[in-house]
């Protein structure tokens, strides 16, 4: 199980983020997980629970965003839908390699945290 | 005050800057690294033994071992007259590129010319950490059973290099090997597969070669 690492490395980053623009405590955390990462959502939720019990940043919610990868046959010039749970590059009508586009995300999208910080109304930052 | 920060940062950012470090590193003593990764067993290590009786008098060659516990991997690849290092990962089930930072601070084992990382025994954590190698390789003993591919593709279809061990045990056990051979390319349409036996040396030249060719076009690069 390496999803307990890659929840400290989340945390990591968050706290990073948060540093960046100013301090506070986390509120929600949106993620990318793409299927073809290797990384079990479930899993990594059950990670994200441990590394924030008992911490400033406890109940600090994790949401998850699970991205399809986009494969197209180059021969066909189709795009052809991946079969559930088969990572198979071929291409199940002509045999020829496919294209994979994305599937393969383990990014930070958004970090949401309340502060302390003046001005009181709430602020977007983009990057 | 609530803030929303929309960014789009790699989760394992700080593990990757890491790797990026180590490849920079590597590039300036101009060693090739390879990150070995398979199941507990599938002969990893004697596969090592082999490559540097083969090839250790012509490079120079180095070795970073990961196991949860003992040095016996790091022992037997010292025993061959080859700068070996054991990292220790107390129940961990795979290396990560800070790890690979720490030995080679800790020792002298760059510069060489080829340094293989022997990763914790597992076919599934490894797959996620960028060691700042060249190339991923595959093994795959026969032993193990021809449905691994499809089972643990996450490895199979990233490795560049997919090494099928044991092939001297080819008669005894039940293993299609075309039907492996072709559920590992459909997996990964463009890795080159091998199929070898360290205990009859099939194969052997040919790994040997593809070492050593990846090698000179490192060199070139």
């Amino acid at each position: 199980m390496h999803e307990m690492g890659i929840a400290i490395e989340i945390y990591r980053t968050c706290r990073e983020v948060v540093r960046e623009h100013g301090q506070g405590r986390l509120q929600t955390v949106r993620i990318a997980v793409g299927e073809l990462a290797a990384v079990e959502p479930d899993l990594l939720k059950f990670g994200w629970e441990a590394v924030i019990a008992d911490g400033p940043d406890e109940g600090a919610e994790l949401e998850i965003d699970f991205c399809r990868a986009d494969q197209r046959c180059p021969s066909c010039g189709e795009a052809k839908k991946r079969s559930e749970g088969s990572w198979f590059r071929i291409c199940p009508d002509c045999g020829a390699p496919l294209e994979v586009r994305g599937g393969d995300e383990l990014d930070v999208l958004e970090v949401s945290f309340e502060t302390d910080d003046e001005p009181a109304e709430a602020s977007k930052t983009q990057e | 005050m609530k803030k929303l920060v929309t960014i789009r940062r790699k989760a394992l950012a700080a593990s990757e800057e890491q790797a990026d470090k180590l490849r920079e590193r590597f590039a300036d003593s101009g060693t090739l690294v390879f990150n070995l990764i398979s199941s507990p067993g599938s002969g990893k290590t004697t596969l090592l033994e082999t490559t540097i009786g083969r090839m250790a008098e012509v490079y120079k060659m180095a070795v970073i071992e990961g196991d949860v516990a003992t040095e016996r991997d790091a022992d037997r690849i010292r025993a061959m007259g080859v700068p070996a290092h054991q990292v220790l990962t107390s129940g961990a089930c795979h290396l990560d590129a800070r790890q690979i930072e720490t030995a080679l601070e800790a020792t002298d084992l760059l510069p060489a010319d080829i340094l293989f990382i022997e990763n914790v025994g597992n076919l599934i954590c490894p797959t996620t950490y960028d060691l700042g190698e060249d190339f991923k390789i595959a093994l795959l003993s026969v032993t193990e059973g021809d449905d691994k591919p499809i089972k643990y593709p996450a490895i199979f279809s990233r490795a560049d290099i997919t090494v099928i061990t044991k092939s001297d045990l080819l008669p005894y056990v039940p293993f299609d090997l075309d039907t492996v051979m072709a559920h590992i390319s459909s997996l990964n349409p463009t890795g080159v597969i091998l199929v070898v036996s360290s205990t009859t040396g099939e194969g052997i030249d040919l790994w040997c070669d593809l070492i050593a060719s990846r090698f000179e076009a490192k060199r070139r690069s």
